[in-house]
């Protein structure tokens, strides 16, 4: 009997040692500075807040994480690496693969790490909701200049006119890109200036076979993707005005969107689906532009970075614009990678370091040359050493990053349900079930709540 | 025996002492079972009445997120589409599953490598599966549609029609049943054969067999398979999520791919409406439970267990 006892004690015994570990774990998650132990790869050489004034000269770790792939860590990390050897006091440790979805986990839990790279639709959202560090001290108080970086960038850091991350690279929206041999068959010799010039190459580069099948298109203006951004902002349109309402159903949104139906109109939604659906997979060998199904296409400067050279098969030009608004040349979107800082990050003041590292010209210089991304420094975009052979194929991009009339679609708690109706009514209006108008008065409708409330 | 009340308490004692030492064996899972699942699903409850963000704290709304649930349309959509594809795609899957199971189970030379011919496909992960089928229902160059032209059909637009989506999607459920047609195998062969010596004898045919002593039989397993089915076809998530990547939006064309779970995470962790989510979780909870009390109901019309009578 008393071996059973003791038995019983010492299961009770265990069991109770578990549950309290169990209950430290959950006491962790709700501490806003947890343990530098319980977190998971940052702050093993942390000084406490205490001692960081008076012995700054211990290096601090801190955990940057990024979206990029272990293939396309390459840049970064050279990058990293670079500030780490010549940063005294910061460490800089490094994490890929981190999706938005891990992100958001380890932001919202007591481990965050120190500073992050993400996805520029992400921050209004999360700073809205608390999780962002607000730069605008840290901006103050250390001079950074915001003027010296690509405005149209900037703006998408931005929510209720409070800095909230760094554009620390952009994608970019503002080119045409095209296949020479398509456009050398149907006898065309240089790219289309105007929208309406477009579309008219567009039947001119259009292919049919006897029973009517499409068997080469012109162009398909929700390829890859219903762009609600992108013709938008090539008709020179909005979606916020200074007082707070919502904008779909102003007039350019809704000609930009009737543009696009016209093709649809034009060319068959049938024939245009069917045809969609057998071209081959875009940035492979068979992307349909290099294959010449497709003649035209929105181009982003990641496309066709070899093919794209002086003897290549692809052609790129200015995006056209709107034969009556001559002065929106030029236009396009942007869309940055932003790094930011988590409000429950350890080492802020150290994060903010780094990110200033990462916005300077030299390593957006160097990063860009790397990665072949276009810099958000302005100075950078002219900076002698990007203008290398090898980069060649970058510089048009440089130089069309520099045109004013680059916008964006305006950051916000609400962006992801904005974004997502605008994509939704986008599609039936395309499909011509209902008016462009109507879809976006249906947009406003729903959105101008959200707006209202947060 | 005399002391029958001292020995009634032993007993109590003794009782009492292996309780307790029960519920210190099984301890592991009740704690894991109390912090893992009961605490998450009560505050899920918790914070469906309240707006939450993961940041700020929680708050109180009462039935707010589910009066406006109520009028979403998107909450409509998905539910219609979940339905449609839980209604449509459950009973044939199962009756596509078992006419298999019984084709593996005649007596056929090499029946084993038939068997695991069939049920290889159940291995291949969803999301590869789906990108294979993908390429299969590809309206200009996949094999069906080129199969379809032979016999002079003109296949659909299989993956960018809306109307053609979530069929497209059943149709690839029936490459997965192996699962389904292995258990169904396993049932059928649990059928005592004196059964169907005796139907023999009295002259009764195999279609007659089959509706009297083979379906009955097995009737438990297909309770079960339609509970579990049920259930997972309410979760359906990964297959639709890819298949609307192609389309690049996250409901796939016309929001025809935008199932029930795929709206809750799309509400949870892209707009970070958690409140809202969890509402959404709670009325799948519901409707879920719903449905299979009105299967284990009816059931007792329909499932015979070898034990009964």
């Amino acid at each position: 009997m008393s071996m059973f006892g003791k038995k019983t004690m010492a299961i009770t015994g265990s069991t109770i040692l578990s549950l309290s570990l169990l209950a430290g774990c959950g006491s962790n998650d709700n501490e806003e500075n947890a343990s530098p132990g319980a977190s998971s790869g940052s702050a093993t050489n942390a000084s406490s807040p205490a001692s960081e004034s008076s012995a700054p000269k211990e290096k601090v770790e801190i955990s940057f994480w990024t979206t990029y792939s272990d293939q396309d860590a390459g840049p970064i990390t050279a990058l990293v690496d670079q500030f780490n050897q010549t940063n005294d006091h910061i460490t800089v440790k490094m994490l890929g693969n981190q999706d938005p979805t891990k992100q958001l986990t380890a932001i919202s839990g007591g481990a965050a790490p120190d500073i992050l790279l993400t996805y520029w639709n992400n921050i209004g959202p999360w700073a809205d909701a608390g999780a962002v560090l607000d730069l605008t001290d840290k901006i103050s108080q250390s001079g950074f200049d915001i003027g010296s970086v690509v405005p149209a960038a900037m703006d998408r850091m931005k929510i209720n006119d409070k800095y909230y991350a760094m554009p620390f690279t952009m994608s970019m929206a503002n080119s045409l890109m095209y296949n020479k041999k398509d456009f050398a068959d149907a006898g065309l010799t240089k790219p289309p200036e105007t929208l309406e010039e477009m579309f008219d190459y567009a039947k001119k580069l259009t292919k049919k076979d006897d029973s009517g099948n499409i068997t080469q298109i012109g162009f398909i203006p929700d390829y890859p993707w219903i762009d609600n951004v992108f013709w938008p902002v090539v008709f020179g349109g909005s979606w916020l005005d200074d007082s707070g309402k919502v904008t779909p159903n102003a007039e350019a949104n809704v000609k930009s969107i009737e543009y696009q139906r016209s093709f649809y109109e034009e060319f068959g939604q049938n024939q245009i689906d069917k045809f969609k659906s057998g071209m081959g997979k875009r940035g492979t060998p068979q992307d349909p532009l290099l294959t010449g199904q497709l003649a035209m296409y929105i181009g982003w400067e990641y496309n066709f970075m070899p093919e794209r050279g002086e003897d290549g098969p692809i052609g790129v030009a200015a995006f056209p614009y709107p034969a009556d608004r001559p002065e929106l040349k030029g236009s396009g979107m942007v869309s940055p990678r932003a790094v930011f800082i988590p409000q429950k990050a350890k080492h802020a003041d150290e994060a903010w370091e780094f990110m200033q590292y990462l916005m300077t010209t030299d390593a957006q210089v160097k990063y860009s040359l790397e990665a072949h991304v276009i810099p958000t420094i302005t100075a950078a975009l002219s900076d002698e050493r990007l203008m290398v052979e090898e980069n060649k194929t970058m510089w048009e991009f440089y130089e069309r990053a520099k045109s004013e009339n680059l916008n964006g679609f305006p950051n916000s708690a609400y962006i992801n349900e904005y974004l997502q109706a605008l994509t939704e009514e986008t599609e039936k209006a395309l499909k011509g079930t209902i008016s462009a108008q109507e879809a976006m008065d249906n947009v406003a409708k729903k959105i101008q709540p959200l707006a209202d409330g947060k | 025996m005399a002391k029958v009340s001292g020995n009634a308490v032993g007993i109590r004692k003794r009782e009492r002492k292996l309780l307790v030492k029960g519920l210190l064996f099984t301890s592991p899972w009740i704690i894991g079972f109390l912090i893992f699942q009961l605490y998450p699903i009560l505050a899920s409850f918790y914070y469906s009445l309240t707006e939450y963000n993961l940041f700020k704290p929680p708050e109180w709304v009462g039935f707010g997120n589910y009066k406006d649930l109520f009028q979403d349309d998107k909450f409509y959509k998905s539910m219609y589409n979940t339905l449609y594809i839980t209604i449509v795609g459950v009973v044939p899957h199962m009756a596509y599953a078992l006419l298999m199971a019984l084709l593996l189970n005649a007596k056929v030379k090499g029946q084993s490598i038939y068997r695991t011919i069939y049920f290889l496909p159940t291995l291949v992960p969803a999301v590869a599966g789906s990108l294979l089928w993908m390429w299969l229902l590809n309206s200009q160059y996949g094999l069906i549609n080129m199969g379809l032209e032979a016999i002079g059909i003109m296949g659909p637009n299989w993956l960018v029609d809306p109307d053609w989506t979530k069929p497209s999607l059943i149709l690839m459920g029936f490459w997965g049943t192996g699962t389904i047609t292995v258990m169904y195998l396993a049932a059928l062969q649990d059928v005592p054969k004196m059964f169907y010596e005796a139907a023999e004898i009295d002259g009764a045919s195999k279609w007659r067999q089959f509706w009297t002593i083979t379906f009955p039989s097995i009737s438990p397993m297909t309770l079960f398979q339609l509970i579990m089915m049920l259930i997972s076809s309410f979760q359906y998530f990964t297959e639709g999520m890819v298949f609307a990547e192609a389309s690049q939006s996250v409901g796939g064309p016309e929001n025809s791919l935008l199932f029930y779970s795929i709206y809750l995470y799309q509400q949870a962790f892209s707009f970070l409406n958690m409140g809202y989510a969890s509402a959404m979780a709670w009325i799948l909870f519901v409707v879920v439970m719903l449905f299979s009390l009105v299967i284990f109901k009816t059931s007792a019309r329909w499932v015979y267990y070898g034990g009964d009578k």
